[in-house]
């Protein structure tokens, strides 16, 4: 499994699998190995779902200039 | 000495009065009087008080919201220039309320009708949100509340995101420029996805940066999409009829920006089922394997279907269970061809002597068909 790809891309991948599973008409060894593929993409997706933590940054602004006169919004 | 004609002064005073910056949009109360109207639509009018009076036309009565008389108090905004047919100095009014009304509130619908009119406020250029953002700019004073919300809101939805705070005083004076350096810096960088807008409520003085022009045009020329959280359930801001979307909080603009991570995993969980129906469906057409494995798989994906979603939240999957290897736990085994790696699912595919490849649950062996007997094993 790749490790960059993006969240969207593994689960737009998942989908295609499960798309090209649904159609059929190949043989047992490609199902299963797209199975497995897809198997495992779900669990990546679930993983970084449930481990992954809000990441903060914070661009460069004006802002540092004027602090003094900041207001509490 | 010079001597000019007539035309030279009168233009020349126009130029002078119209490159004025505080004569260009100005706002005058009076009483009206001398009211006239053409057939083509145009109202002429006087605004006087006790010490003296300014003629002025308004060419497009849409834009009146009060019914013109004589003797009636307005306040009209415009632009002053000279009329130079007959020289006199007019304000050309494109707006006109009566007074009591609010000045702000005034302003507001005045931008609110000009805006409009540009098109700043159209359906049709409102951009798409991205389904899964990756990077989301939050314009937005740093010290407040409304940072904290929105965090909490997108940590507990999706923490698959980075938020890139631009910090901005959001009322007071160097709000407005405050805002647009916020929203240039992030859209400067070039990788945000959504920015969203937010401020905590207030009345209609302390949300007057929202109400900016200049603030509108920053919003409708960023980048990246907009959605604007000011927190005002009731009214509307300037803000929020040129964002992309109008969220009412700030907290509603962060549901807004993110999926939620349960509807995702109902989808997770779909996929699964679907892929696994799907190789078990497949798997009972061609007959393949012992009818066991796909009863095995199917039993398994409806036992998969029927979990509740809740009690999936916060385990980890039980993949493990629908996948074959599985089913070799249990003792099957997958033959191959040693040759060429062909699934062997029936015996027409094997000659005596053949090298076979067996697949169990912990490794592979390799094989030699002795013999071969049509008929399933009693």
């Amino acid at each position: 499994m790749k490790k960059e790809l993006s969240f969207e891309q593994a689960l737009k991948r998942l989908e295609a699998i499960t798309e090209t599973l649904q159609k059929g008409g190949m043989n047992l060894e490609e199902m299963l190995a797209l199975f497995e593929e897809g198997a495992a993409l779900a669990k990546i997706c679930h993983e970084r779902l449930h481990k992954a933590e809000l990441k903060l940054s914070e661009v460069q602004t004006m802002f540092e200039k004027d602090e003094e006169s900041e207001e509490s919004a | 000495m010079q001597v000019y004609t007539v035309a030279q002064i009168t233009g020349y005073l126009r130029d002078v009065l119209e490159s004025d910056g505080v004569l260009a949009d100005i706002w005058i109360s009076g009483e009206v009087s001398n009211l006239s109207g053409s057939s083509a639509g145009h109202l002429y009018f006087t605004l006087k008080d006790e010490a003296s009076q300014m003629r002025c036309v308004l060419f497009n009565r849409k834009r009146l919201s009060v019914e013109m008389e004589n003797g009636i108090a307005v306040v009209a905004h415009g632009r002053i220039s000279l009329y130079e047919v007959s020289g006199a100095v007019q304000l050309y009014v494109d707006m006109i309320q009566p007074t009591g009304v609010g000045i702000l509130h005034m302003e507001f619908e005045r931008l609110k009708a000009k805006l409009a009119e540009e098109g700043l406020f159209e359906p049709a250029r409102k951009r798409h949100l991205p389904a899964f953002p990756e990077r989301i700019g939050i314009v937005t004073s740093p010290g407040g509340a409304v940072l904290h919300d929105i965090t909490n809101i997108i940590s507990r939805r999706y923490p698959l995101v980075e938020l890139v705070l631009a910090p901005t005083t959001v009322q007071g004076e160097s709000a407005v420029p405050g805002i647009i350096n916020a929203l240039n810096a992030l859209n400067d960088r070039g990788d945000i996805d959504i920015i969203i807008i937010a401020r905590g409520g207030g009345s209609i003085e302390d949300l007057w940066a929202f109400n900016d022009e200049k603030v509108a045009r920053a919003i409708y020329s960023s980048k990246a999409p907009v959605i604007s959280g000011v927190g005002h359930d009731t009214d509307f801001t300037i803000a929020d009829f040129v964002a992309d979307k109008r969220a009412p909080t700030p907290s509603a603009a962060a549901e807004l920006a993110v999926p939620h991570r349960d509807e995702i995993e109902t989808r997770l969980q779909n996929y699964i089922a679907t892929m696994a129906a799907s190789l078990s469906n497949s798997i009972q057409r061609h007959r393949q394997h012992a009818d066991d494995l796909s009863a095995t798989i199917s039993t398994q994906v409806k036992n998969g279907i029927s979990v509740n979603i809740e009690k999936l939240r916060g385990q980890e999957l039980k993949l493990y269970s629908l996948s074959p290897l599985a089913t070799l736990e249990r003792g099957y085994a997958l033959v191959q061809s040693h040759a060429n790696g062909e699934v062997i699912s029936n015996i027409s595919q094997v000659e005596r002597g053949d090298m076979i490849k067996v697949q169990v649950s912990d490794g592979q062996f390799n094989s030699r068909v002795t013999g071969s007997k049509k008929g399933l094993q009693s």
